[in-house]
């Protein structure tokens, strides 16, 4: 039996990888190129970021990733703000079999918890576009705004509570909390 | 001194860590975490009659996205037109608080610094990482909207005696208040489309000191200018003109010409 656990396992953290196509994120609290620069450079030094295109102007980056490497996302935004800046905005586009989103429930993607704040029992396939609201990938003020959005533990905390995890395991596991 | 300036204007420059720029005072805003920066600053000023030149050779450590490091040397030429290593110093600086929105933010920082120096002491004015021995902490408080950066400082300095002499205006006068008011603007380019286009920023800074043991102060008007090329070569060109005639200070602190280079991702 154990085996069989870890063949699965082992196959949905491969199934893991490739499934977040891309990332736009707009950073915060700068103007000038530099500083645009800083984050530039940081963002780089993540190994399974293959290129980042900057807009100076808008302080947006569009981020791709290397074929097969597992996409962290809370890397990416340590990487903005170790450079000294926050950020703003956090737009994902990830594959998805088809899925169910219900509103308040977990989903599991491909190894990725995601909650998503805004479903209303709709159906999604294919590549969709997903806005973080998660702490740090929103402005403070919109962050204090969304908790209105949930009234479960796990946007406050970025980790599924007790309450989420029905008997699934996932308690203490860290969860996205999306928008569609 | 020709040759030392051409040398240095060889130097490869480049940083890329803050906007707010300012040349004569630190931001609220910290280095990238994990960078090391190379600084160097020459000073031109008049004392009483003789040209006093300045060279500060400073090393920079972002420690953490809040904390980071300063040390530097002085070399200067003293009375006896001897031109040497008449200094060193150390400053820490740690950003607590910042509030960021795209394009703007707020923030505040505490710093400490300390100082020793070997030059005679030829008046009660204290100026650390230049020619007084001492320590000094303050606060810093910047904000940035779109283009304009404004920044407000307050900090309490305390002179120690220097090594080739005792500081001999009286306990009263080792301490003193420094604040400062700076303004920075981004003029070019208009607009930002790649890291090759050259940035023209230009700062307005008063700076002032109040000896806290006999009320006398001075206050300057510092304009710089400030050229980025390449989102990596910085040049600052500030000239402080004091505002007042007083007896506090005897030299006119003139001319400054800084480089900067920035080393990112030193170590993990």
């Amino acid at each position: 039996m154990k085996k069989i656990v870890l063949i699965v396992c082992a196959f949905l953290g491969m199934t893991a990888t490739a499934q977040v196509k891309k990332v736009s994120l707009q950073a915060s609290g700068l103007t000038c190129s530099m500083c645009s620069n800083a984050i530039f450079k940081s963002l780089k030094t993540l190994d399974f970021v293959s290129d980042v295109d900057a807009n100076i102007k808008t302080s947006t980056f569009d981020i791709s990733f290397k074929p097969g490497a597992a996409v962290n996302f809370d890397q990416l935004k340590k990487k903005v703000e170790d450079a000294g800046f926050f950020v703003a905005n956090f737009t994902a586009t990830m594959q998805f079999d088809k899925q169910v989103l219900n509103s308040d429930e977990h989903v599991n993607v491909h190894g990725m918890l995601l909650h998503f704040l805004d479903a209303k029992g709709q159906t999604i396939e294919g590549e969709q576009k997903l806005k973080l609201l998660d702490k740090g990938y929103v402005s403070a003020k919109t962050w204090k705004q969304n908790n209105k959005l949930t009234k479960m533990e796990c946007y406050k905390t970025g980790v599924a509570a007790a309450c989420c995890s029905k008997g699934s395991g996932t308690e203490g596991k860290r969860v996205f909390h999306v928008t569609i | 001194m020709r040759n030392i300036l051409a040398a240095l204007l060889l130097l490869t420059t480049g940083r890329a860590y803050t906007q707010e720029l300012f040349v004569y005072t630190e931001p609220a805003s910290n280095m990238s975490a994990k960078s090391l920066g190379a600084r160097l600053t020459q000073n031109f000023s008049d004392e009483q009659g003789r040209l006093n030149y300045m060279v500060k050779p400073e090393v920079m450590l972002g420690l953490s996205k809040k904390l980071m490091f300063h040390a530097d040397a002085i070399f200067s030429s003293d009375r006896h037109n001897s031109f040497g290593i008449n200094g060193a110093g150390l400053y820490a600086k740690y950003r607590f608080y910042s509030i960021d929105e795209v394009h703007r933010h707020f923030r505040m920082a505490a710093f400490g610094s300390y100082s020793f120096a070997n030059n005679h002491i030829t008046d009660a004015y204290i100026q650390l990482q230049n020619r007084s021995s001492g320590y000094e902490a303050g606060l810093i408080a910047t904000r940035l909207k779109d283009k304009l950066a404004l920044s407000a400082g307050a900090s309490v300095v305390h002179a120690l005696d220097n090594r080739r002499q005792l500081f001999k205006y009286g306990d009263a006068q080792r301490n003193a208040l420094n604040y400062s008011l700076s303004s920075g603007l981004l003029l070019l380019p208009k607009e930002y489309t790649s890291y090759q286009q050259t940035n023209l920023n230009v700062m307005l800074e008063v700076l002032g000191q109040v000896n806290l043991g006999n009320g006398q102060s001075i206050i300057d008007l510092a304009p710089s200018v400030q050229l980025i090329f390449n989102s990596r070569m910085r040049l600052d060109l500030g000239y402080r003109q004091p505002l007042l005639k007083s007896g506090y200070r005897n030299m006119s602190p003139g001319g400054l010409v800084r480089l900067e280079y920035n080393f990112f991702n030193v170590f993990k």
